[in-house]
């Protein structure tokens, strides 16, 4: 304490409650200046001077925000070419990784071995929404909310959106243990 | 020491003494009480975080479950360990720091046993679901009734005592109770005004935006004026008692006083950063907590520098070690508090354990420290013999402290680690963890940690235990009950002849020297009622403009009101404490809206009685969950959620299955809102369990269809699932992009 030199420091006062005394000693100067600094503080921010303050406000910054990562991103990630997808359906190394994503995400409502719980049958040939590599990748990419299948574009990787595409194709002429009734319309390639 | 002779004041004062004795009698049972419940309190949150950190622990039973349990914890810890220790040791300050005997023996004992009668109230209602919906203000509107009646007569007997005192001056330990008192009263009352429907249920009758606020004022306020000047008035007298030495500094018990009170008052709407809150009101709330850093250090500073030529005696003196402990701790945490409240870091540690760690550095360490020294100090004086074991005295201070620290560092971790992974994108420009059971069971490691602090602050709670009981043990056979005397208050006060210093000359040495606040302290009617002036005007400065201005809420047309069948289930979704770990407000981030949707509008909340915008997420914001699933989903789901979502730690709600919803009961529900302003309008009079029944039958069939249970049209499920679909389906009715539509 600097102030420990004043003679005026550690003088008692004559209040006295129960045995307690109190000192008249002078409050620290650091503290003073720390109050004192929080305050100013908080009239520049008031008054939104330079960069202290609210700025343009909340909303604008996360419209900026958003504005930001679109100028950043491509708009939709390119889907492969249906005939890879295809290809990639009979790739072991490929279905083993999409039967993972499967079984973390789509097992829950399609069943672990796809045969339909809450969601449809994947292995009758039977297909709501369609059942090229294109159209069933853009029902799990875009989802169909009127039916409570939710998007998983922005949820899965790229890579990942493939493999379970790949995995649902190559669920074709499987036979599940509790398979659902077809539901939608026969697909033959 | 069977009698003593107090000084007087000045020597002109007419010495007519006067015999009289404290009652220890009260403080003796609410030492007991302040035990029993801390005990229990944190047995509970022992539960809650193995729930956290294993479903299992759940159990299969409903009123068990974590978000029956939760408040339980707060409301034990808060109400009941804190508020019973309070009144222990402010009852044996104030009547000896007044000289006077507690103005009414009945009323100390009417607040003893209806405040107990209030905690085991709330130990049964909580876990039966009967809550607000209000965070530590969940109690139900009779309940709140018997606090406010309780909590005055406590006002009556301080006030009653302080009048018939026999010391001149209030020390500032007083000032503090006083602060408490009042504002506890006004923050309690204001929050929790409701709207009866039936004896355990309510609606707030602020809605949205306004309940929020209103909420939070209070929320904030009680850390404030229950947690906060109650234990510094508590410090002020138990530390210098402790200590042996003078009090550093009375100038900055006066600053730091009334800056405290002044400022803490504004401080609420840090809690809401970002939410549907105006931002206005957001930004005032920062920057008062920002000015209240230094008001909280001046307590702090002025407890250490008590300590100051007595550092040697804390290596020796448990007692001082736990103050010590209590009182960094309160530096540390009021220091975080002012750094949580700015906007930018508070986006970050919102919604998640950073601020679970934060109360528990408070709670834990300055309340729960405070406490323990405290009740160390009085054992010897309350049960006439010396304390049972130092070296036990020594071991609970290690071993809680050594709890504190692995408890709040893993929290600590806990909070920022999830914090960073909602907010992470990949170079794709993706969420880096879109999945959000992946950032919870990622923390699972740190709560197993917090399950073995919190394990050894409960050890630590037991030799606490031991060591009450044993020096309780050897107490005399009768209690030593001294006579004092001292001279009753002069009807005009003549002060003492001064010594020391002469009265310093020019305006500003005058003011310094305080003189004014000397006499305001000789007038406790009127330093009540001014503490009172400060809190509430303070608070109106907020309140008025939060109600009054009309662009604090733009209007959404397509925001209607709850069918019956969804009011039922969102009061299930209350009485089952979903939002304890479920928000329902989207912040407008980036990284919120891609996992969550389009963030929250002030105006979809216009018809929220009470609020449940939540404080944390434990599960996934549901704001915008309407829709995003098929009706079997949620079926399946509150079964069984892990069945859904493998690594789930949610409870299971099977009973939502099999309980029958009491239809004929939601029309009361429905008029009771509907007298609160929400426009229900004729169709629903006395229609409510008709059109009810009539939606649920729809959803049972839809479940069937989808392939789920048949039978479920008349079971609390359907009620559950329509509340879940609708919850976010108001504003995507709303044509979003500008000229379409019009």
């Amino acid at each position: 304490m600097a102030d420990e030199k004043d003679p005026r420091f550690d003088r008692l006062l004559d209040h006295e409650y129960d045995g307690i005394t109190e000192y008249d000693n002078p409050m620290p100067r650091w503290w003073l200046l720390t109050f004192a600094g929080t305050v100013i503080f908080s009239v520049i921010y008031l008054f939104d001077v330079g960069p202290i303050g609210n700025g343009k406000g909340r909303i604008a910054d996360y419209e900026a925000e958003v504005a930001a990562a679109a100028a950043l991103q491509p708009e939709t990630p390119s889907m492969i070419d249906p005939s890879q997808l295809l290809a990639m359906a009979s790739d072991a190394s490929v279905t083993s990784a999409g039967q993972q994503v499967y079984a973390s995400y789509c097992a829950a409502c399609h069943g672990p071995d796809g045969g339909g719980l809450i969601g449809p049958n994947l292995a009758d040939g039977f297909w709501i929404h369609g059942g090229s590599p294109e159209a069933v990748y853009k029902t799990i990419a875009e989802g169909v909310l009127a039916k409570g299948m939710p998007p998983w574009e922005k949820s899965l990787k790229p890579d990942q959106m493939n493999s379970v595409t790949a995995y649902v194709l190559s669920l074709a002429g499987t036979s599940p243990t509790n398979p659902k009734a077809p539901e939608g319309d026969p697909y033959t390639p | 020491m069977s009698s003593a002779v107090l000084p007087m004041e000045g020597a002109a004062a007419s010495p007519r003494l006067e015999s009289f004795s404290y009652d220890d009698v009260i403080v003796r049972k609410f030492l007991w009480a302040t035990f029993i419940w801390g005990l229990v309190g944190m047995l509970v949150g022992l539960i809650v975080a193995l729930q956290l950190a294993n479903p299992i622990f759940n159990t299969s039973l409903e009123w068990l479950s974590f978000g029956r349990l939760r408040p339980l914890h707060t409301n034990a810890v808060i109400f009941a360990f804190a508020g019973n220790a309070f009144f222990c040791g402010a009852y044996y300050s104030t009547q000896r720091l007044l000289k006077a005997r507690m103005f009414s023996d009945a009323l100390s004992k009417f607040h003893f046993w209806g405040w107990q009668a209030i905690i085991v109230s709330a130990a049964i209602t909580l876990p039966l679901g009967f809550t607000q919906a209000k965070e530590y203000a969940e109690l139900e509107w009779p309940i709140d009734i018997a606090i406010a009646v309780v909590w005055v007569a406590f006002a009556i007997n301080f006030v009653g005592t302080m009048i018939k005192r026999r010391e001149r001056h209030l020390y500032v330990a007083l000032w503090f109770y006083i602060a408490s008192i009042v504002t506890v009263a006004i923050l309690h009352i204001f929050n929790n005004l409701s709207m009866p429907a039936g004896l355990f249920k309510s609606y707030s009758i602020y809605a949205g935006v306004q309940d929020a606020f209103m909420q939070w004022w209070y929320g904030h306020n009680a850390v404030a004026f229950f947690l906060t000047t109650p234990f510094l008035g508590l410090m002020y007298y138990f530390m210098p008692k402790a200590a042996e030495g003078p009090v550093f500094s009375y100038k900055l018990s006066i600053l730091h006083f009334w800056s405290l009170v002044f400022l803490y008052i504004w401080a609420g709407p840090h809690h809401l950063h970002y939410t549907a809150l105006p931002e206005w009101a957001s930004t005032v709330g920062m920057l008062f907590s920002v000015m209240l850093w230094a008001p909280s250090w001046g307590g702090m500073i002025n407890g250490l520098l008590t300590l100051r030529g007595a550092w040697h005696k804390v290596s020796e003196d448990p007692i001082l070690k736990f103050f010590v402990l209590a009182v960094t701790a309160y530096g540390m945490s009021t220091f975080e508090g002012p750094l949580l409240s700015i906007k930018s870091v508070n986006a970050l540690a919102h919604y998640t354990d950073w601020i679970i760690a934060h109360v528990h550095t408070g709670a834990l360490g300055w309340n729960g420290f405070l406490t323990f020294g405290m009740v160390y100090w009085l054992l010897p004086r309350l049960f006439q013999t010396p304390v049972y074991s130092k070296k036990l005295m020594e071991l609970h201070f290690w071993i809680a402290s050594f709890g504190i620290l692995l408890y709040v560092v893993a929290i600590y971790s806990a909070g920022v680690t999830q914090g960073l992974m909602w907010r992470a994108f990949d170079t794709t420009g993706r969420l880096a963890y879109p999945d959000f059971v992946e950032t919870v069971v990622r923390l699972l490691p740190m709560y197993w940690l917090r399950v073995a602090g919190g394990s050894l602050y409960i050890v630590g709670m037991l030799l606490f235990g031991w060591n009450i009981f044993m020096t309780w043990k050897r107490r005399p056979a009768k209690y030593e009950v001294p006579v004092i005397t001292a001279p009753a208050l002069a009807k005009k006060y003549v002060p003492a002849p001064a010594h020391g210093a002469p009265v310093p000359a020019g305006l500003w040495a005058r003011f310094a020297a305080a003189g004014w606040h000397r006499t305001w302290e000789r007038m406790p009617i009127t330093f009540t009622v001014l503490t009172t002036v400060a809190v509430v005007v303070a608070s109106l400065f907020e309140i008025i403009p939060t109600f009054l201005i009309k662009s604090n809420v733009p209007t959404i047309a397509t925001v209607k009101p709850y069918t019956p069948l969804e009011l039922a289930g969102r009061d299930i979704y209350i009485a089952e404490g979903c939002f304890n770990c479920h928000s329902q407000m989207i912040r407008p981030f980036r990284h919120e809206t891609e996992r969550f949707g389009e963030y929250s509008k002030p105006g979809e909340s216009v018809y929220e009685h009470p609020f449940l915008w939540g404080s944390r997420r434990i599960g996934p914001d549901l704001a915008r969950i309407g829709g995003k699933y098929p009706h079997l989903w949620h079926v399946r789901h509150f079964n069984e959620p892990t069945s859904m979502t493998a690594r789930s730690i949610m409870p299971a709600y099977p009973h939502f299955l099999t309980k029958t919803l009491d239809f004929e009961q939601i029309q009361s529900r429905v008029d009771a809102m509907a007298m609160i302003g929400v426009p229900y309008g004729d169709a629903v009079r006395g229609q409510a369990p008709a059109m009810a029944r009539a939606q649920a039958e729809e959803i049972a069939a839809e479940i069937e269809k989808q392939g789920g249970p048949a039978g479920l049209a008349d079971k609390q499920i359907t009620a559950m699932v329509a509340y879940m679909q609708r919850l976010g389906m108001d504003l995507r009715a709303q044509p979003t992009t500008v000229g379409v539509a019009k």
